[in-house]
This record gives structure tokens, C-alpha cells and sequence, in this order.
């Protein structure tokens, strides 16, 4: 397996990269859903709790539906929906060429505490592969594990290792 | 482009690899993050070299298991995470100093912990052209002798120089 070339362009497509995945999760947290999908390579696929689909129309519905389950399932103690953000941690990105790889870590907190606090939610990893289309970074696959829901954890094994592989 | 912002986004990327490859109990991995004669310096003691430091990954699991449960008894799944990091770099050497914090599942029912946070101190090496850690020290502000301490980590970065 060869290594990543960590050379001048790699800085700048990780640069774009990271701005990328910052407007995703304020897209998703504040329902901006124009931008949200144009976020996505035209057959892009889109893999969560509740299942696979492919092509932007049929991600938009799945991210509708998300939504709507989300406003349903997190609620403060008045029962409105809660203030829930996404929050990206450290994220290890492969970049060759115009194809691009990602595993990123992430968790979610919302105001479902006592008293509206600060409550904690779950938290598991993006794998994601990217194309660059007309110079613009874009998801064409995002597969969102998530460590709190049975049958959809990462690992057990290193997900770097199937994100070289992917990328050798 | 500057070198900086170069060296930067690969230190970025060792940070996020090494991460993983702890979390994960990929020993190989996680020692392939240091020199030769690499240092890790923590809580449950002190490496020194990449060989003693594999040794080390990978009774991780286990030791981790001890510390670290579920509300059910079984080992909890620990997720560290490394936020703000400063970074100075001089030709074939740099120095880091990044906030972490770890995340569990061993809340009530299964709900998110969140045990404790600290500071890398991390000097690090170009070897054959590739980052890698020469020193980690992790400091944790919630274990007694490991604290980060009063001054401004980033003031001794590169020092001794």
C-alpha cells in the first residue's frame, strides 16, 4: 500500500476538504437543506441508521425524514424540539488525484438536558469518498456509523485500514 | 502555499491516524505514528523506543477495559478526541500542544461520559520525510501527578532548542 503524498496540493484539498464537512454539519443542524444537498456528486450515495440510498433526490428524502425523526425523538423538557448540533472531531483524509477518502470522528449534543442543560447524545464516525467535480470538493458516498445503534457501530478493526485500502 | 500550512495538514492527518489507531487497538498502527526512538510518556507509565511502545498498544485494550466500563459491566468503548492544536515547526522538528478529551459509553443506561480532558505535549521528527511523534506527553487535569500545570504550555514549545 503505497502512503500519502503529503505535498503542497494535499494541504489545499485537505483545506477544502475540512471547510466542506464544517458547511455540511451547519447545513444539517440548521435545516438548510438547499445547501446541504448540493453537497453531494449527482449519484452519490448515502448510508444511515435507517438505511442506503443513492442519487440526490432520494438522499434529500432520507435527510427529510431524518430530520423529522430527529425533531421528534430530541426534545427539551417543555417538549420542543431540541437544540441539537453535530459536532466533527479529528479527521484523517486520503487524497489521490481527483478522488479523495475520509474517517472522521463525531458526537452530538443537544439542550434534552435537565433544566434545557447540556446533554450529550451519541457519537460514532463519517467514511466518506469524495470526487472533485469542475475544482469542487463533493461527497459521493457518506456512511455514517454510529457506536449507540446495534448493527450500525464502526470497527472492530481500524477504519483507516479499509480507507488506504480503498485508496492503494 | 507555505511549508507551514504543508507540514501542518500531514501533522493533522498523523494526529487523526493516531487517534484511530488507539481507539481502534491497532498496536502496529499506533506505533508506526513514532520514531525509532520514540517517547510516549502517560499515565500508566513511560516508553521509550517504537518496539516497547508496540508492546504497549497492545495491552491498551486490556488496561482500558479495567478503568473504563459500561453501566452493564462490559468494556466500555472510549473515544479520544483532540481539539485546538498549536503548532510550531523548524525545518525537520515542530512542537504541538492540543486540548484533548475522551468520551465514553459507560454513562447510566448507556448514555455518553465524559471522563476527562488534558494537553498533548508532543515533539515531533521528520523521519525520510514523514511527521511522526519523537515525544508524547499526555497530561490529564483529572489524575493527581499528571496535571498540565499553571503555565501556558505553549510557552515551552520548541524549548531547548
Amino acid at each position: 500500500m503505497s502512503p500519502q503524498e503529503y505535498d503542497e496540493q494535499y494541504a489545499a484539498d485537505r483545506a477544502a476538504i475540512e471547510d466542506l464537512m464544517a458547511r455540511y454539519l451547519f447545513a444539517l443542524d440548521y435545516n438548510d437543506l438547499d445547501s446541504f444537498i448540493e453537497m453531494f456528486t449527482d449519484d452519490a450515495e448515502f448510508e444511515f441508521a435507517r438505511g442506503r440510498v443513492a442519487g440526490k433526490a432520494n438522499i434529500l428524502e432520507a435527510v427529510k425524514g431524518f430530520k423529522k425523526r430527529i425533531g421528534e425523538h430530541y426534545k427539551d423538557e417543555d417538549g420542543n424540539p431540541a437544540v441539537l448540533r453535530h459536532v466533527l472531531a479529528h479527521t484523517a483524509i486520503r487524497v489521490v488525484g481527483d478522488r479523495a477518502w475520509t474517517r472522521a470522528q463525531w458526537f452530538e449534543m443537544a439542550n434534552d438536558g435537565p433544566g434545557k442543560s447540556l446533554k450529550m447524545g451519541t457519537f460514532g464516525i463519517y467514511e466518506d469518498k469524495l470526487r472533485k467535480v469542475d475544482g469542487r470538493w463533493l461527497f459521493s458516498e457518506r456512511r455514517i456509523m454510529n457506536e449507540f445503534l446495534p448493527g450500525r457501530e464502526s470497527g472492530p478493526e481500524n477504519p483507516i485500514r479499509s480507507m488506504d485500502a480503498a485508496a492503494a | 502555499m507555505s511549508g507551514y500550512a504543508r507540514d501542518r495538514a500531514e501533522i493533522a492527518d498523523l494526529m487523526a491516524r493516531y487517534l484511530f489507531a488507539m481507539d481502534y487497538h491497532d498496536a502496529d498502527a499506533y506505533a508506526e505514528c513514532f520514531t525509532e526512538d520514540g517517547v510516549l510518556d502517560y499515565a500508566m507509565g513511560t516508553l521509550v523506543g517504537r518496539e516497547a511502545i508496540r508492546a504497549e498498544a497492545l495491552v491498551f485494550r486490556d488496561k482500558i477495559a479495567e478503568v473504563f466500563k459500561d453501566w452493564q459491566g462490559n468494556p466500555a468503548k472510549l473515544r479520544h478526541l483532540v481539539h485546538q492544536k498549536a503548532l510550531e515547526i523548524d525545518g525537520e522538528r515542530a512542537w504541538h500542544v492540543g486540548l484533548w478529551w475522551e468520551m465514553t459509553n459507560g454513562g447510566p443506561e448507556g448514555s455518553v461520559a465524559t471522563p476527562s480532558f488534558g494537553t498533548y505535549e508532543d515533539e515531533l521528527a521528520r523521519v525520510d520525510g514523514r511527521w511522526l511523534f519523537k515525544r508524547r506527553k499526555i497530561y490529564n487535569e483529572f489524575l493527581p501527578g499528571r496535571e498540565s500545570g499553571l503555565g501556558n504550555p505553549v510557552l515551552a514549545m520548541g524549548g531547548g532548542r
